[in-house]
C-alpha cells in the first residue's frame, strides 16, 4: 500500500506545511479513503491485546479437539459422547459449529471488536486526528469495519479448517461425506461476523456504553427472542443464520426443545437477503451517525 | 501493512489452502480412509455376506456381567429359559462361553430365515459340543480343512425332518459360526477373503463408528421394515430412509445412539422435524411431573445432512425409579386385594 501520493491519515512529515504553496491536492475518494483506514487499522486491530482474547477465544476449539483426538487415541473413552452416547466426529464437529462457533464466538467477537470500531478511538481520544483528514468520516467506518471483518475472518476460519481435519474423523467420521457442509459452514460464519459486526458497529458509534449494550443484544435479546413464539425472532440475526446451519441444531434442556418446537425455518434466500440487508442497513446507519454525531472527549 | 501483517495473512489463507484442499480430495474419493481415522470392526465379520442386510454385534461378556443386566433380571425381563435352549441345543453356555458375538442377516424375502448367520467368538469345548451334536442326531464332516457338525433341522412340534440342515463350524480357534449348512461352508470360503462385509464400504463406513460400543446393528432400512409389518398409513408417512445404525453401551446404564440415514436432505429433515416434535412434546408432558422426569431418559436429536440421530441414556437413577414404581404398584395392588368386599 505504498505509493509517492501524500497519505491523507498517516501524519505529515515535520517542516511540511499543508497550506504552503504547491499543486492544490485533492481530497481522496471515499473508497480510497477507506482502504487507507484499513491498512492503518488493520495492523493495530491484529497486534492489539485483543489479539490475545480472540486467540483464546479461537483456541479452546481447537484445545479441545485435540483433547477428543488425544483421547481417542488412548481409547480412553471409546470415542467422543453425549450422555454417554456415542456420536461421530461429523456429529460432534456441528455441535462445535452450533454451540462455540454461531452461538458464542461469533457474537462475542462481534461485540468485542465492533463495538470497539468508534468507541477505542473515543475513549482514547485519538478520533480528532482521524476526523481532522480531509476524508468523509464515513469512510474511517467502513475502513475500520474491513478491517474487523479481514481480522476476525483471517483467524476464524482457519481455525474452523483445523477443526474439521481434528474432530470429522473421530469414530470413523468421513471428511469426504463432511466437506460440503465444511464450505457452508465456513460461508456461514463469514456472513454471521459481517451482519453481527454490522450491527455492533452501529451500537460501538451511536451508544455511550456500547459494550453493555451490545453484550446485552447478543446474549438477552437474541436469546430470549428465538425462545418466543411469534415475529420477534424475526428482528434478530441468529435467527436467520440458524435457517442456513447444515447442522441440525442440538437440543439442549427445556430451551432448546421450547426452541425446536416453536422453531421455523425460512427459506435460504431470504435468510441471505435478510442478513445482507442488515449489513448494508447498519453500515450505512454506523456511518451516518459517524459522520454526524459529535463526539465529546472526556478529559 | 507491515510485513509481520501481511506474513499473518499469508499463513492464514495457507492453512485454508490446506485445509480445504485435503477436504476437497477427499470428497473426489482420493483420500485413503484410514488417513485420518483408524479402521474397526471385529474380525469375524470377515465371515459374514457382503450383501447383508443387517450385520449385528454384541460383547456378550460385557452385556452378561453388566449392572444393567443384574438389574433387569428383577424386572423379570429377563430369563435363563432361551440361555438354557441354546445350551441343550450347542453345548454353549452363553454366559460363560462366549466374549462376542457378530451377526448378519440377508435380504428380506422367502429365503431370508436361510441367511442368516452367525459367528461366535469364546472358549468351546469342541470335543464335548461334537459328542452333544452326534447325540443329538447330528454328524461331523470336513469342508476345506474345516470341522462342520451338520445337523437336519427340525422344526418344533414336528417329528418329520424337514427345512435346510443347520451346521457349526468351527472356523478358527475360539470361533465358531451357526446358521444353515450352506451359509456356514460359505463362511468358511469368505474367511480366505472374497465378498465379505469389510468388502462393503458402505456398510464398513457404518461399522466404523461403532468402536467402543459393547452392542449395535447396521444395516438398510428395508431390511427391518419389512420384518416390523408397519401399517400402511405408518409406514407412507416415514419419510424414505436408507440405512440405519443402533448402538448401546452397558456402563452402569445403558447408552444407546440410534441413527438413520434419510435418501436426501429433505426427508431427513422431515425426520428429524418428526422426532424434534415429539421429543419436545415428551418434554414438555414430564416438565411438570417430577416422577416422570425421573423415569425419562434424556433424549438428544442430532445428526447433519442426511443423517438423523437420536440418543438417549437409562441411568441408574432412572431404574431406581421403575423399581420404586414397580413396589409401589405392588403394594396397591396387594392392598387391593385385602381390601373387604362390599
Amino acid at each position: 500500500m505504498s505509493d509517492t501520493a501524500p497519505d491523507p491519515i498517516v501524519p505529515a512529515s515535520p517542516g511540511h506545511v499543508p497550506w504552503a504553496a504547491g499543486p492544490a491536492r485533492q481530497a481522496p475518494s471515499f473508497l480510497s479513503a477507506a482502504m487507507r483506514v484499513f491498512d492503518l487499522s488493520l495492523g493495530q486491530m491484529l497486534w492489539s491485546r485483543r489479539t490475545i482474547f480472540l486467540g483464546l477465544i479461537v483456541g479452546s476449539p481447537l484445545a479441545l479437539g485435540v483433547l477428543f483426538r488425544v483421547l481417542e487415541a488412548l481409547g480412553i473413552t471409546g470415542g467422543v459422547r453425549i450422555e454417554g452416547a456415542q456420536v461421530s466426529g461429523p456429529t460432534v464437529f456441528g455441535g462445535m459449529i452450533w454451540l462455540l462457533y454461531l452461538r458464542f464466538i461469533v457474537p462475542v467477537l462481534g461485540v468485542f471488536y465492533g463495538t470497539a470500531l468508534i468507541a477505542d478511538e473515543v475513549d482514547d481520544k485519538t478520533i480528532t486526528y482521524l476526523f481532522v483528514r480531509p476524508i468523509p468520516h464515513g469512510a474511517v467506518l467502513a475502513g475500520k469495519y474491513l478491517a474487523y471483518l479481514v481480522t476476525t475472518v483471517f483467524v476464524v476460519l482457519p481455525s474452523v479448517v483445523l477443526l474439521y481435519l481434528l474432530v470429522v474423523p473421530l469414530g470413523n467420521g468421513s471428511l469426504a461425506s463432511s466437506f460440503p457442509a465444511l464450505l457452508k459452514d465456513l460461508a456461514l460464519l463469514g456472513i454471521g461476523l459481517a451482519a453481527y459486526g454490522a450491527v455492533f458497529a452501529f451500537i460501538g458509534a451511536y451508544f455511550k456504553y456500547p459494550l453493555v449494550t451490545g453484550l446485552v443484544f447478543a446474549f438477552g435479546w437474541e436469546q430470549l427472542a428465538l425462545l418466543l413464539p411469534g415475529y420477534l425472532r424475526r428482528l434478530t440475526i441468529a435467527y436467520y443464520l440458524q435457517a442456513l446451519v447444515p447442522h441440525s441444531m442440538p437440543q439442549e434442556g427445556l430451551g432448546g426443545a421450547l426452541q425446536a418446537l416453536f422453531r421455523e425455518v425460512p427459506p435460504v434466500w431470504v435468510s441471505l437477503a435478510w442478513l445482507a440487508g442488515y449489513v448494508i442497513v447498519f453500515i450505512a446507519l454506523a456511518a451516518r451517525t459517524v459522520e454526524r454525531k459529535e463526539y465529546v472527549l472526556e478529559q | 501493512m507491515t510485513a509481520k501483517t501481511r506474513y499473518f495473512l499469508i499463513g492464514s489463507v495457507m492453512v485454508l489452502i490446506v485445509g480445504l484442499s485435503i477436504g476437497l480430495v477427499a470428497f473426489y474419493g482420493g483420500m485413503p480412509a484410514g488417513l485420518f481415522s483408524g479402521q474397526n470392526g471385529p474380525e469375524e465379520l470377515k465371515y459374514l455376506p457382503g450383501d447383508s442386510a443387517v450385520v449385528a454385534y454384541a460383547n456378550v461378556r460385557d452385556v452378561m456381567n453388566s449392572e444393567l443386566r443384574q438389574r433387569l433380571r428383577k424386572f423379570e425381563g429377563v430369563t435363563d429359559e432361551g440361555r438354557s435352549e441354546f445350551k441343550t441345543r450347542t453345548g454353549i453356555d452363553i454366559e460363560q462361553d462366549i466374549d462376542h458375538v457378530v451377526a448378519s442377516m440377508g435380504t428380506p424375502g422367502p429365503d431370508a430365515e436361510r441367511s442368516g448367520l452367525v459367528v461366535v467368538t469364546g472358549r468351546f469345548d469342541t470335543s464335548k459340543i461334537e459328542a452333544m451334536a452326534v447325540e443329538h442326531g447330528g454328524k461331523a464332516e470336513q469342508y476345506k480343512g474345516t470341522r462342520l457338525l451338520v445337523m437336519a433341522h427340525r422344526a418344533e412340534g414336528e417329528s418329520a425332518e424337514g427345512g435346510p440342515e443347520m451346521a457349526m463350524g468351527f472356523l478358527g480357534k475360539g470361533v465358531v459360526a451357526l446358521g444353515t449348512a450352506d451359509m456356514v461352508r460359505r463362511a468358511v470360503d469368505r474367511g480366505a477373503g472374497g465378498d465379505n462385509v469389510p468388502a462393503n464400504a458402505e456398510m464398513m463406513r457404518l461399522v466404523g463408528g461403532m468402536s467402543g460400543e459393547s452392542m449395535w446393528a447396521v444395516g438398510r432400512f428395508d431390511a427391518i421394515s419389512a420384518q416390523a409389518s408397519l401399517p400402511a398409513e405408518v409406514s407412507e408417512r416415514i419419510p424414505p430412509i436408507s440405512w440405519f445404525s443402533a448402538s448401546g453401551r452397558v456402563n452402569g446404564g445403558l447408552q444407546a445412539v440410534v441413527k438413520a440415514e434419510a435418501k436426501d436432505e429433505q426427508a431427513a429433515e422431515n425426520l428429524r422435524d418428526i422426532v424434534r416434535g415429539f421429543v419436545a412434546l415428551a418434554k414438555m408432558q414430564a416438565g411438570g411431573k417430577p416422577g416422570m422426569q425421573k423415569m425419562m431418559p434424556d433424549v438428544q436429536l442430532s445428526g447433519e445432512g442426511r443423517e438423523v440421530a437420536i440418543s438417549f441414556a437409562v441411568t441408574n437413577e432412572m431404574l431406581d425409579a421403575f423399581e420404586a414404581a414397580r413396589a409401589m404398584g405392588e403394594k396397591f395392588k396387594k392392598l387391593d386385594q385385602d381390601a373387604p368386599k362390599q
